[in-house]
């Protein structure tokens, strides 16, 4: 069966791991990756891309040295092979403009604030997965047990 | 009231026609199905030209209408026996339109395309074959248009054109705002995606419906078509390109295209690459391996439906409005054909009288007219049927290459008309960019129309030279 990344990003080793905590519900089903950085991501997006995987998710942080999470995320909705890719900002730092940015430009799915609730992230990606599992014709059955099931009736209908 | 014209036209009319007595028509010996199938034929023209339906709505149109009253199992009273009745079809062969072997290879071809685009095949060959061209925007304007072609020969031309533009839309934002080169650009993609399109039978529906005609003796293979549809191509390309570039000269000096991305090499992507070649080369053998072209296209239906690399999703994307508007063309000619009412109306009309190259000049002129305000596909629909009959029953063609070199000029005609935004998609889609206006398309869209006009009665007149023809 296809793989299935969700990938987080966030310069802050603890706060990262906080994230994986949170989603580790999911890693039976989806493979889940770790970035510190915004070009580490984009290089393994390059990567994964080129060996025809999916990646369905990226939740990332906004205040990162180098390039910013609403960089990041405008450039992976340009980017013709990542169009669909479901985008989270996960911020307590974003600024009034950033956060225009990221709706605006980055057209970001879902904008998350610092301290965040693990129960709500984890609700939140398993409904962009869902959406996303779906508008690329993949196979839900199998994954029934990690999607939102609201989210699937409403689009599979 | 201006606005209720294109509908009220499509049902008055051919209301008439079938309300008139037989004798008034002049054809001898008319018979019911022929009158019905005029008045089919005369529907047909006018919703496809006035478009109050889509243009493949008008196709189903037609072969429900040809069911109800010119099928062995149509309506009852169209039915009723009658001296007049004329030969009535046989509703197997109505609905066999829908599944034709020319329908089949276009299907092919939507897989080909399909695979291609999602294992991003498009693409990244797009990048790789762009590289050698450098920078200088003459150069980048020649890659373009040279890659264009080639891919909408297997693509259709609309989606190829989406495809390059979307390439070209960042590179012409940094263009300065009265930079002629940007409507240069802007233009070669459709100017090349609908050249291209007539280097193969699969390149454009026209060229399909060509070869509906093209049986027997005169069948011209894949492969032959490609011998001249490809050279021909090419040097329409050259053409066009040194008109672009004298035309809408580029002041910046160096243009860098960006494509990222890089060759997927899974199974899946691997075996979408050698389906691909492998379908490509067993079209160009031509009969060697005993398949013909309509055997080949399934080929890749199959594997790509079996590799799951074309799922039940991706299946409901294929342009089912394309196919079946070819499928309404076949049903018209059929129904034209059958019915004995195209030859009877070319007999009717003392074509003898006229000099054979009036008739080949004349005809592409009228295709090409056509094929600039209407669909290039529709307008191939209707004038295939009776350019065929016209040119089975013209003796004096024969030393111009008979039939098949009407046929050709009709078929290369129709792909040519592209002087309007209306004229064909790609056309739309370039407009809609906002970097061209309709006066400089209109110029360019004339000027290749023409070349290519006058270029394919030279081709046409070369193959019968050389006795292909």
């Amino acid at each position: 069966m296809e793989t299935i990344n969700i990938i987080c990003v966030d310069d802050q080793r603890e706060v990262l791991s906080a994230v994986v905590r949170d989603l580790a519900p999911l890693a039976d089903h989806f493979n889940i990756e770790e970035c510190e950085s915004a070009a580490e991501c984009e290089e393994l997006m390059d990567e994964l891309d080129a060996d025809g995987e999916h990646v369905a998710l990226v939740i990332s942080d906004h205040v990162m040295p180098l390039k910013t999470g609403v960089q990041l995320l405008t450039e992976i909705a340009d980017d013709p092979r990542f169009r669909e890719v479901k985008k989270i900002l996960l911020t307590g730092l974003a600024t009034h403009a950033d956060t225009i940015k990221a709706v605006n430009q980055a057209h970001i799915d879902h904008y998350l604030e610092k301290a965040w609730d693990g129960e709500e992230l984890l609700h939140i990606s398993k409904q962009l997965l869902t959406e996303y599992i779906v508008s690329q014709g993949l196979d839900y059955q199998s994954r029934l047990a990690v999607l939102d099931a609201p989210t699937l009736y409403k689009l599979i209908q | 009231m201006k606005q209720y014209f294109k509908y009220l036209f499509p049902i008055l009319i051919p209301g008439i026609i079938l309300s008139l007595p037989l004798s008034w028509f002049p054809i001898e010996n008319i018979t019911l199905a022929e009158q019905r199938i005029i008045a089919i034929f005369v529907l047909a023209a006018l919703c496809w030209v006035l478009e109050p339906i889509p243009i493949y709505a008008t196709s189903v149109l037609i072969i429900v209408l040809e069911l109800l009253f010119v099928s062995d199992k149509g309506l009852w009273f169209t039915q009723q026996a009658s001296p007049d009745l004329g030969i009535l079809l046989s509703y197997k062969d109505i609905m066999a339109t829908f599944a034709s072997p020319i329908i089949m290879l276009f299907l092919g071809g939507f897989f080909l395309a399909m695979a291609a685009t999602k294992y991003r095949l498009d693409v990244n060959l797009a990048r790789v074959l762009l590289k050698p061209f450098g920078q200088q925007p003459k150069y980048v304007m020649l890659g373009l248009m040279m890659i264009t072609a080639v891919f909408s020969m297997f693509m259709s031309n609309t989606a190829t054109t989406a495809m390059m533009l979307a390439i070209l839309t960042p590179v012409l934002a940094v263009f300065a705002k009265d930079d002629l080169g940007k409507v240069g650009f802007a233009l070669a993609i459709p100017v090349a995606a609908n050249v291209g399109g007539i280097g193969t039978p699969i390149g454009t529906p026209p060229n399909a419906i060509a070869l509906k005609y093209l049986v027997g003796d005169k069948l011209i293979t894949f492969g032959e078509w490609m011998a001249f549809g490809v050279p021909f191509v090419i040097i329409l390309l050259a053409v066009s390109w040194f008109m672009l570039s004298r035309l809408f000269p580029a002041d910046t000096d160096k243009i860098e295209l960006t494509i990222k991305g890089r060759f997927l090499k899974t199974p899946q992507a691997i075996v979408v690459y050698c389906t691909f070649t492998l379908t490509i080369l067993l079209w160009l053998m031509g009969g060697i391996h005993g398949m013909n072209a309509y055997v080949v296209a399934l080929l890749p239906v199959a594997v790509f439906s079996v590799t799951k690399i074309i799922t039940k999703e991706d299946l409901k994307k294929i342009s089912w409005d394309v196919l079946w508007l070819v499928s309404g063309g076949i049903a018209l000619g059929l129904g034209l054909e059958k019915t004995g009412l195209a030859a009877n109306a070319v007999a009717a009309i003392p074509f003898g009288d006229y000099s054979p190259l009036v008739i080949i000049v004349g005809s592409s002129v009228l295709c090409l007219l056509m094929a600039n305000f209407m669909s290039h596909t529709a307008t191939a629909n209707l004038l295939m049927p009776i350019v065929a009959a016209l040119g089975l029953s013209m003796h004096s063609l024969l030393p111009y290459g008979g039939q098949v070199a009407l046929i050709l000029c009709v078929t290369f005609a129709a792909s040519l008309g592209m002087s309007l935004p209306i004229s064909t998609p790609p056309n739309a889609l370039a407009h809609a960019s906002g970097h061209i206006n309709t006066k400089q398309m209109a110029k360019v869209g004339a000027s290749i129309g023409v070349i290519g006009l006058l270029m394919t009665f030279a081709m046409v007149y070369l193959l019968t030279v050389i006795g292909f023809i």
